[in-house]
């Protein structure tokens, strides 16, 4: 497990992470994601259950781009900004479906929607 | 008019040739063996003697397409009756000509069929027509009567002029066609062609006044219980295909010739009783279509249906296919130990239960239907006790006395508005324009009733008796005979006493001629007020007596009646040689001579049975005329007490329709019902039950999909979770066994990241020239 | 000029052509496209060498996919030209007879119709296996449409069991076939969907492997026929569909049961066909009788008529399953002849629901005196169902019950080797060879009983008796499909109110009933043109059975080479003079 502590400059990438460790960015990921996923199945709010979605999602990002940085290379990143593309697209979309759903209901409880009942 | 001409002519020409025919005794030689003699050729015109009513039928059809509202159909169907009647005069003379041999009229192809070179490979039955004097004897009094009836029907039909006028005589063409189907037919499906062919007619023609319930009832009761019969013939034909490896009467004979060798040696036990069977199964045909035990049922219901209708089918002709069938299949009938015998009790028990029956009725039309029903039986015992001449015999003489019995029925039907109960009628012949029937009906009776010396009922009755006498085997069936002959006697005497002669009286019935689309409705709204008097005047209500056409053809029939003396009253006249250079004409050789107490059986008979019948009518006379003063009692009435519950018994059939429906229509229906129950439950039940099981899968996991957003998200996070625990699970244990094999831990496994300075990462390793590019790049 | 190729994409290219026109256009396309298949269906009647009427004829073939074998092969001998005749007659007719009945979505209607046309043409001409099953599963669709989309009220349960149970037990159907395919691979080293190479493949297989391969065409085919514990679905198909539907259901649809059995479960397994002859024959008998019965009891005309199509091909089946020359073209003939008489019988029940609303013999009855023309058609069609001598049903019905009857097997006894199933060859001297008797043949015959019985109570509850009907009147017809649509009523009814229907048939219904009718005739009193037809691939089919089944209980034979020696060149020679099919 000692790898998992090991700072990334040692992975001798021309500009080493000079102050973290994997692990640090990991954790913070780990924590934005759990923060992200609570927040999702606990709020009832359309909009803030949106917005946790999109910090799971980043919290997913920032872990792809420790690992990018860790491996040296770019796969990661790349990742990364297709996810920011795709996301951005995305969060239009969402905002747009949430407006229409709130004015079918005058709400943005999420919970007034059953439809899928089955 | 000119059409009745033209047809007392060809009367004068048969009657004609029915003399010379029998002043000529010695002209031809009886054949043995099977009675089936050379072929010989005849015009192929003759095959055109069931098509002309075809083309009858066509024509009425297109009448009705039409909508013609005239007397057209009948004059259509007179006419083409008349020319079929014609050509069968015409081949009456050839097969005259030819005695004991047979020809083949080949009309066209209908099944024919060759799929392998053995002869069990192939199926022929063509439209090809077998004439022999059986074919002339039946075709001769099947397209007559036919004609005749055809004319009393123009008259006796006229309210209905129109659609009805039509349809009537469309089903009697076609009638008329189908029975010469079954007559003429060279082979055993056209015969089946024309057995069912007469059924649907008979369907028809009953269900004529389809507004009756009664009627469409009697309709389907013939023909369901005539296709029981049917079910029956239909499987002696396939087996005598599969025995005799064709439907073709001639080769079939030529294929029983050993057998009836054997039988005749009294060998029962070398003919395989396949071939014993198929005369067995031919019988519950004949017995169905004939109205014999136990299939009699349908007859009396089918009165139902116009008059002309039940004098035609089911009294002259119809009703004796069977005992054509019986004596067409004679070479048959004689290889089997036990189908005469059968054919005998059958006819013998028919005959006495119908006359006990037609004893205790009161609708004169039923009387006369249950008459029928028991003169059948004698037909059949005629052939059963292996007498030739008696069974034929008694079809032809009795095709005419009883279709003018039932023509006098029906003209009093006719004229009374439905009246037909004895018991509200009364000397009608001393009324106006009645005469004529009343003679009819009289002539009728007394040939019915077996007078003797001046009836041909008597002899061709007296004939069967003898026979049955005669033969040793047979002799309970004479007795219930003769039994029969003397209630035969007295019911026959009783219609008539009670009916026509005594003092004049009469109560109109309850029902209008009018069947026709127009005035049905009021007919029926009449009925709840018992008589019906709508149409006629409410007050002066008369009856109305025939008019020519009818009294026309009873006079004909009169004459026919008695001129048949000619045809039977000879042992060895006319019809003796009819029947005998025949197929029929096998069954010589089995002549009987038992004695009837010492005397000759025929000589003892016509002495017997003369005064049988006299002793019937003498009683009949005695309790229905005799100081009879009112129509609705006589004497008779006093004597039913002191019989107890048996008159009302008889009256009701001796409740065997009752029987008949509890012991077959319930239980069959009842099966019907649990068949549509299983059938929804059970079978299609289990079908469901494969669709049920995805289904019933699907409900137990279908509360996972609530709708509610959090639910997903909470188990979406919780299958993560698990995931990764098993993940884990998984790594730890990938992680013990990877130690214990001393692989280094640097791996590709999931989960452990390469510790990147000490291992030699592949990909790293791939990428290094490119990173010191990159990094030269950089500085 | 390949008319076959024509007859099978005309109506195709008709469907299509429908799918572009205006919706008011759409019924007479299709009148139009169904009354052309005819000419080359004539051309092809007339090009058609009749004296091989056994031989595949017009042979068509077009590589489909190669690798596979597939290929686009098309052919027709005499069975096929008779049922694609059917299936021709039937299409302007179910056409025509969907006039007034169809007010709504009539392109829709009027396409898939065309295009069930095609199907059903394609399934008697295909001779490639997979080609043949494309089209044979095809037929569903259109079906499935016309049901669920025109039906009556339960049209939805009743589309998606039709669909689902015939198409469940046509998988099965497919596994044999490909199993058989991959049989015919080995043999051949390469692949092959050929009719041809497959049955030469099939016959090769053994007992065991025919007898898994028979079971599996069978599950399929007797659902599609259908043969007596899987005939649910139809009934309830039949009620459901609208009247065209009906009519194409039973007049062709069944038939690619009987037509599936003919062509594959008798020749690809001929040993196995025979060995479970009896079994089959059993279900056909029993359903003659249940389906009967039950026919008794219904309530719905139309039900009872469907009922007694299942009864009916019980007939059929025994017939097949004779194995004799009468008892296989008896069925021939009884497919035919069914198709135009419960055919009709369908048009006729559809002509009075168009009229009354309903089809309940409660609320009916006496149609008679207010419809002389339509029950003087009744009465004729029934007859015809019943089986009446003179009209088509009596040839087909006697056929197949002489054919059972005939069929005892017989001829084994002469060999020693397989004692006859009904007695001796001395007792029935003219048996042929077969696995059935006179004992399938007699309670079969009962079945012409009860048929009486049901078509008699049908016809007298509501042809004969005093006139009854809901609200008597003879206007507002437009709502003939009134349960279908409920909610586009208004609207539709402004668009397409046909003129009331007269009180009697229109000249269109009658002209929709005339060529039936003549056909009844026909087949009836002069079908020896037809049954001549039938001699030679009866026949062929007849002789590979009983080949092939010699073959079987030659190799079954006892090891010991006294008796073997005893009767082998007695079986060769006797299977050698009965490869030769039968000539006059």
């Amino acid at each position: 497990m000692n790898t998992l502590f090991c700072t990334l400059a040692q992975s001798g990438w021309p500009e080493p992470m000079p102050t973290g460790t994997l692990f640090h960015y990991l954790v913070i990921s780990a924590a934005m994601f759990v923060i992200g996923l609570i927040g999702f199945v606990t709020r009832r709010n359309l909009i803030i259950m949106f917005l946790c979605t999109e910090l799971m999602f980043q919290a997913a990002g920032l872990s792809l781009i420790a690992f990018s940085r860790f491996h040296l290379n770019h796969t990661g990143e790349t990742f990364v900004i297709f996810v920011l593309t795709v996301a951005a697209a995305e969060a239009a979309l969402a905002l747009a479906l949430v407006v229409l759903l709130f004015r079918r209901k005058e709400s943005l409880d999420a919970e007034r929607w059953a439809e899928l009942r089955g | 008019m000119s059409g009745l001409a033209g047809q007392l002519a060809i009367m004068h020409e048969t009657l004609g040739s029915l003399a010379l025919a029998a002043g000529d005794a010695a002209h031809a030689q009886p054949r043995f063996g099977t009675g089936v003699g050379a072929k010989f050729d005849v015009p192929r015109l003759f095959g055109l003697i069931p098509f002309i009513p075809l083309l009858a039928c066509a024509l009425c059809g297109l009448c009705a397409a039409m909508k013609v509202k005239t007397k057209l159909p009948a004059a259509i169907t007179v006419g083409c009756l008349l020319a079929s009647f014609g050509l069968t005069i015409g081949l009456y003379a050839q097969v005259h000509a030819n005695p004991g041999d047979f020809a083949i009229i080949h009309a066209f192809e209908w099944i024919n069929f060759q799929w392998g070179q053995s002869e069990a490979q192939s199926l022929t039955a063509n439209f090809s027509f077998y004439a022999d004097s059986l074919t002339a004897l039946w075709m001769l009094f099947v397209t007559g009567l036919a004609t005749l009836i055809a004319l009393y029907a123009s008259e006796y039909m006229s309210h209905d002029v129109g659609q009805g006028y039509c349809r009537f005589f469309m089903a009697f063409s076609l009638f008329v066609f189908s029975m010469a189907c079954l007559v003429m037919g060279d082979n055993l499906a056209l015969l089946f062609l024309g057995w069912e062919g007469v059924g649907l007619c008979s369907y028809l023609l009953i269900g004529y006044f389809y507004k009756k319930p009664s009627a469409v009832a009697a309709a389907k009761k013939a023909f369901v219980v005539n296709r029981i019969g049917d079910l029956g013939l239909s499987l002696g034909v396939m087996l005598a295909f599969v025995q005799f490896g064709s439907l073709e009467y001639a080769e079939i004979f030529r294929k029983a010739e050993p057998f009836l060798a054997l039988a005749r040696d009294g060998q029962w036990q070398d003919i395989p009783w396949t071939v014993q069977l198929i005369p067995i199964l031919l019988t519950i045909g004949a017995f169905g279509k004939s109205a014999q035990l136990p299939l009699y049922v349908w007859l009396p219901d089918a009165m139902e249906g116009p008059t002309p209708v039940s004098a035609l089918i089911h009294a002259a002709t119809m009703v004796t296919a069977g005992v054509y069938l019986v004596a067409r299949m004679f070479p048959l009938f004689l290889v089997s130990e036990h189908a005469l015998t059968i054919v005998a009790w059958g006819g013998a028990l028919t005959a006495l239960l119908a006359a006990t029956i037609g004893m205790a009725q009161f609708d004169i039309k039923r009387i006369m239907a249950y008459s029928t029903v028991s003169q059948l039986g004698y037909m059949f015992c005629g052939l059963g006790v292996m007498g030739v001449m008696g069974g034929p015999a008694h079809v032809f003489t009795h095709a005419f006395f009883k279709a003018m019995l039932f023509l006098a029925c029906g003209a009093v039907m006719h004229g009374f508005a439905g009246q037909l109960d004895l018991r509200k009628l009364s000397g009608l012949g001393k009324m106006p324009g009645w005469r004529i029937v009343t003679v009819a009906m009289f002539v009728g009776c007394i040939n019915l009733a077996g007078v003797p010396f001046i009836t041909a009922g008597f002899y061709s009755k007296d004939t069967i008796l003898g026979d049955a006498f005669a033969n040793p085997a047979m002799v309970p069936i004479g007795w219930i005979l003769l039994i029969t002959a003397g209630l035969t006697a007295y019911y026959t005497f009783r219609v008539f006493f009670r009916v026509f002669v005594g003092p004049a009286y009469y109560e109109p019935g309850d029902e209008l001629h009018a069947h026709d689309d127009h005035s049905h409705d009021h007919a029926h709204a009449n009925k709840d007020h018992g008589h019906d008097s709508h149409g006629h005047g409410h007050s002066a209500w008369q009856p109305h007596p025939p008019g020519w056409a009818i009294n026309t053809v009873l006079i004909l029939l009169t004459i026919l009646s008695f001129a048949a003396i000619v045809t039977v009253f000879k042992a060895d006249g006319w019809l003796y040689r009819m029947v005998t250079n025949s197929s029929a004409g096998a069954g010589i050789a089995a002549d009987h001579h038992h004695k009837f107490f010492g005397f000759d059986a025929h000589a003892a008979m016509k002495v017997v049975s003369g005064i049988v019948a006299i002793a019937g009518i003498a009683v009949a006379f005695v309790l229905h005329y005799s100081g009879r003063t009112s129509a609705a009692t006589s004497k008779a009435d006093s004597l039913v007490p002191m019989l107890g519950p048996i008159p009302r018994w008889a009256q009701n059939k001796w409740y065997v329709d009752e029987f008949y429906h509890f012991l077959f229509v319930r239980p069959l229906w009842l099966l019907s019902v649990v068949f549509a129950a299983i059938d929804k439950v059970l079978v299609d039940g289990l079908v469901n039950v494969f669709g049920w099981v995805p289904k019933a899968l699907a409900k137990t996991a279908r509360p996972l999909q609530n709708g509610v957003l959090h639910d997903y998200a909470l188990r979406m996070a919780g299958g993560v979770a698990l995931l990764l625990l098993i993940i884990v699970l998984m790594v730890n244990r990938g992680d013990r066994t990877s130690a214990a094999a001393s692989i280094p831990p640097t791996d590709n496994s999931i989960g452990t990241l390469p510790a990147a300075p000490a291992a030699v990462d592949p990909i790293a390793v791939s990428l290094d020239p490119i990173r010191a590019k990159a990094q030269e790049a950089v500085r | 000029m390949n008319w076959m190729l024509l007859l099978l994409l005309l109506p195709l290219a008709g469907a299509a052509l429908v799918a572009f026109m205006p919706e008011k256009s759409a019924r007479q396309v299709a009148t139009l496209v169904t009354l052309l298949c005819c000419v080359p269906f004539l051309a092809m009647v007339g090009q058609f060498d009749w004296a091989r009427s056994g031989v595949d004829q017009f042979q068509t073939t077009a590589v489909w996919f190669e690798p596979l074998g597939l290929s686009f092969r098309l052919a027709a001998d005499s069975i096929t030209m008779l049922l694609v005749g059917l299936t021709v007659l039937l299409g302007p007719i179910c056409v025509v007879a969907s006039y007034t009945a169809i007010s709504e979505r009539q392109k829709t209607y009027y396409a898939w119709l065309l295009v069930l046309q095609t199907a059903m043409t394609g399934v008697f001409l295909a001779r490639d296996m997979v080609l043949f099953y494309v089209f044979f599963e095809f037929t569903l669709v259109p079906m499935f449409v016309l049901i669920s989309l025109y039906g009556s009220t339960n049209r939805k349960y009743a589309a998606v069991k039709f669909f689902l149970y015939t198409f469940t037990g046509s998988i099965l159907t497919l596994a044999g076939l490909a199993y058989v395919a991959l049989e015919a691979a080995r043999a051949n080293g390469f692949w092959s969907f050929d009719f041809e190479a497959l049955k030469t493949a099939a016959r090769g297989m053994t007992f065991d492997q025919q007898k898994w391969v028979f079971i599996a065409l069978m599950v399929g085919f007797a659902v599609k026929v259908p043969v007596f514990p899987f005939h649910t679905w139809l009934p309830l198909a039949h009620t459901e569909a609208p009247t065209a539907g009906s009519v194409v259901l039973a007049g062709v649809l069944l038939k690619l049961g009987t037509y599936g059995i003919f062509r594959f479960a008798l020749q690809f397994t001929p040993v196995a066909a025979y060995e479970y002859a009896p079994a089959l024959a059993v279900l056909g008998v029993v359903g003659i009788i249940y389906a009967g019965l039950i026919c008794w009891v219904q309530s719905d005309i139309k039900k009872l008529v469907a009922y007694s199509s299942v009864s009916h091909l019980g007939f059929c089946v025994i017939g097949l399953f004779a194995l004799n020359g009468v008892g296989l073209s008896g069925s021939v003939m009884y497919m035919i002849n069914h198709g135009l008489s419960t055919g009709a019988l369908f048009l006729l029940i559809g002509m009075i629901y168009e009229r009354y609303h309903t089809r309940e013999f409660k609320k009916l009855g006496g149609l008679a005196s207010q419809m002389p023309v339509w029950s003087t058609f009744m009465v004729f069609f029934a007859m015809a169902s019943v089986g009446l001598p003179g009209l088509n049903g009596f040839i087909s019905e006697f056929m197949c019950l002489l054919g059972t009857f005939q069929a005892g097997g017989t001829t084994w006894t002469e060999f020693g080797m397989i004692p006859g199933r009904f007695g001796d060859a001395s007792l029935l001297p003219g048996a042929t060879f077969g696995n059935l008797g006179p004992w399938f043949a007699a309670f079969a015959a009962v079945g012409m009983v009860v048929t009486a019985i049901y078509i008699l109570y049908m016809v007298g509850k509501i042809v004969w008796g005093e006139f009854k009907a809901p609200g008597h009147s003879a206007h507002a017809h437009n709502h003939a499909k009134g349960h279908g649509h409920d909610n586009h009523h208004g609207a539709a009814h402004a668009d397409h109110a046909h003129g009331p229907l007269p009180r009697d048939l229109s000249g269109r219904e009658i002209a929709v009933l005339v060529p039936l009718a003549v056909a009844c005739l026909w087949l009836g009193l002069y079908p020896s043109p037809v049954l001549r037809t039938l001699e030679e691939p009866v026949a062929m089919v007849v002789t590979q059975v009983r080949a092939d089944v010699l073959r079987n209980a030659q190799a079954a034979l006892p090891a010991d080479p006294q008796t073997a020696d005893a009767h082998t060149p007695a079986l060769l020679q006797q299977a050698a003079t009965i490869t030769e099919p039968g000539r006059r």
